[in-house]
């Protein structure tokens, strides 16, 4: 997988802020645990986005765990028209309130800004001008970090991962500061824990990425110790990211291949085994016999399970192209 | 896309070229095409897909494109020869679609025979390369034997399935959706539709310029689809009679490890017999049997769940 596409310069560079005369900036806040006070969040990413245009608009979605919004938000919302709040009614995480955010929003451009301080708000200018020179999604890089050894070793210890099964060469998917014309945020297909990957499924659809470092808030060097079940979790995102990225359109490719080795192995055993026997050996207090029954089992239960993901493919195919077009003559 | 498909005012032929990393092919092969079918063929289009290439393909393309002649389509990024070759179908309007590969090593002059052959009442025509310019070992053997397996496995007889020349009736296309590499199995895929086909010899060119995309590492991929390709031929209208078929083979070892068994018992008595392996293997046979019908049921249920949104949004279009 090629790395972010090297910007091309626009052809007439405008003023900073002429190109985005027609476009509405829609910032999206998805609420799920963590959080700063959001009203700051609120005061500081306004304040940097109305350097560069009036046209925007803030769209707030609390995940059900997090409880009601905050009465300041509320209060806030209901004098300023450019202020939405959604809740949930139950806790469908981060992925869906972004979802639901981009579904809810109404602008051209899509600004997914977390509900705490990761980098200097400032640093939304250089998303945008990102844009403006032609990328289609621009995401933020904390660097400079300032956190402590721990934050740094388990990030990248996740992105050494992610780069070891699906190639792509980002550097802090964990930063949700990002920005993406809307057509790209309605084409991506996000679920599950999918919102963290955003930058590497929008380059696998062929968009242009751009990743661009900014300074790390001093707020978010905190170090974070998170709970086992949630590395389990990350662990399964990297897997799930995997496939999708090899073998979503050959699903026997995978479970053929593990399954006809398995298959194999097993009986490459039994067959030994039955020579034995044919010698005059006794097999039946063999545990070798369990083991290669076993495997015999196991390849023809994977090779089923890839028969049929390759019938739901199959039936799939009308109805999705596995190309999309950037320009024609 | 600029039109719909299947267009009446559309040209007569649609002449679809994936091309990837081929810039120096690009005008040799629009000016041997255009040569070959002038004054042959009264109204034809060329498009050129280029496959998300790194080199300079996309700017010789749109250099030699024509408003109405020569379209070039730009793929965003690179998703190999079949969905290149979808994106092509997608965009054709013409009523008969030929297919090309963008190296030159087949020859355009072969077009006009082709397209006579589909005349005489077939749905496919493919071409059959004559003394193939490519590697024996490499390309050529490896080749030969896909060609039997596909021939043997699908009682299609195509004998060159890998030649990209190949002409389709529209009709047939918009019921055609590859994904994955199916290029190779058009044919086979194509009959499984109840199309008839037909081969012609045509020539085969050495590369001149680039070089093959191809190796042999594709060998097991091509096995494996192959697997898939037989079962969606024969069974994607009705999985679960498929995976009964299958299940039919674990339940007769099942069977066949029982009656052993009942042999052994009534010839040593029950205290002699061995209690492990002819029993345990007849009851793993059986759970396997067992596990196959299952997934059939899985995959009835998927089929049926699919069908549910294709009818749909079929009565919807009617509506309109």
């Amino acid at each position: 997988m090629p790395g972010p596409a090297a910007l091309v310069p626009h052809a007439d560079p405008r003023l900073p802020r002429e190109w985005l005369a027609h476009e509405t900036i829609s910032l999206i806040v998805p609420v799920v645990r963590r959080t700063d006070d959001l009203t700051a969040i609120h005061d500081s990413f306004a304040a940097a986005v109305s350097t560069v245009t009036r046209r925007y608009e803030f769209v707030f979605v609390f995940d059900g765990g997090f409880g009601p919004p905050p009465d300041a938000l509320l209060a806030r919302s209901r004098e300023d028209c450019r202020i939405r709040i959604l809740s949930f009614a139950h806790a469908f995480g981060e992925t869906a309130a972004l979802q639901a955010g981009i579904a809810a929003s109404r602008g051209t451009i899509l600004l997914t800004v977390p509900p705490y301080f990761q980098v200097q708000p400032q640093g939304v200018r250089q998303l945008l001008d990102a844009l403006r020179d032609g990328a289609e999604v621009a995401v933020a890089r904390r660097s400079p970090r300032r956190d402590g050894w721990f934050n740094r070793l388990q990030s990248s210890a996740f992105h050494v991962l992610v780069r070891g099964v699906s190639g792509g060469c980002f550097h802090d998917m964990g930063c949700g500061l990002r920005v993406l014309r809307r057509e790209v945020a309605e084409s991506l297909q996000l679920y599950g824990d999918l919102h963290r990957f955003i930058p590497l499924l929008a380059l696998r659809e062929g968009y242009r990425v751009a990743e661009i470092p900014l300074a790390q808030h001093p707020a978010d060097a905190r170090p974070r110790v998170y709970q086992p079940g949630i590395y389990v979790r990350r662990l399964l995102d990297i897997m799930t990211v995997f496939f999708l990225a090899k073998f979503t359109e050959k699903p026997l490719r995978f479970f053929g291949l593990l399954g006809s080795t398995l298959l194999g192995t097993g009986g490459l055993i039994t067959l030994a085994l039955l020579l034995q026997r044919l010698e005059g050996i006794g097999i039946a207090n063999r545990p070798l016999l369990l083991l290669g029954v076993l495997l015999l089992s196991l390849g023809i239960q994977l090779l089923g399970l890839g028969l049929v993901g390759e019938i739901i493919v199959y039936l799939r195919a009308p109805h999705r192209r596995g190309y999309r077009v950037r320009e024609t003559t | 896309m600029e039109r719909p498909c299947g267009d009446p005012s559309g040209p007569e032929l649609s002449v679809v070229i994936p091309m990837y990393n081929e810039a120096a092919n690009v005008a040799p092969l629009v000016r041997s095409i255009c040569a070959a079918l002038v004054g042959r063929v009264a109204d034809f289009e060329l498009l050129l897909v280029d496959d998300g290439s790194s080199d300079d393909t996309w700017a010789n393309i749109r250099s030699v494109a024509t408003p109405s002649r020569v379209r070039g389509i730009r793929l965003a990024q690179n998703v190999g020869q079949t969905a290149a070759m979808m994106a092509g179908f997608d965009h054709a309007r013409g009523a008969v679609v030929c297919s090309l590969d963008g190296d030159l090593q087949n020859d355009p002059r072969d077009i006009p025979g082709v397209l006579e052959k589909l005349q005489e009442g077939y749905d496919v025509v493919c071409g059959w390369r004559q003394r193939r310019k490519d590697g024996l070992l490499l390309r050529r053997v490896p080749s030969w034997c896909a060609n039997r397996l596909i021939a043997w496995l699908t009682g299609v007889p195509v004998r060159d399935n890998g030649c990209s020349l190949k002409a389709y009736r529209r009709d047939l296309l918009q019921h055609l959706a590859l994904y994955a590499d199916q290029h190779r199995f058009i044919p086979a895929l194509a009959a499984s539709m109840g199309a008839r086909i037909a081969e012609v010899p045509v020539r085969h060119h050495a590369r001149l310029f680039g070089k093959s995309k191809y190796g042999l590492s594709r060998t097991v991929k091509v096995l494996v689809d192959l697997i898939t390709l037989k079962m969606i031929t024969a069974f994607h209208a009705r999985p679960f009679v498929g995976f009964c078929v299958t299940a039919l083979v674990p339940l007769g070892l099942a069977a066949s490890f029982g009656l052993a068994w009942l042999v052994a018992l009534m010839q040593f008595g029950p205290a002699k017999a061995n209690a492990l392996v002819l029993p345990g293997a007849a009851l793993l046979w059986v759970g396997t049997a067992f596990y196959i019908l299952m997934l059939g049921l899985v995959a009835h249920v998927a089929l049926h769940g699919e069908r549910e949104t294709t009818q749909g949004t079929r009565s919807v279009r009617e509506l309109v």
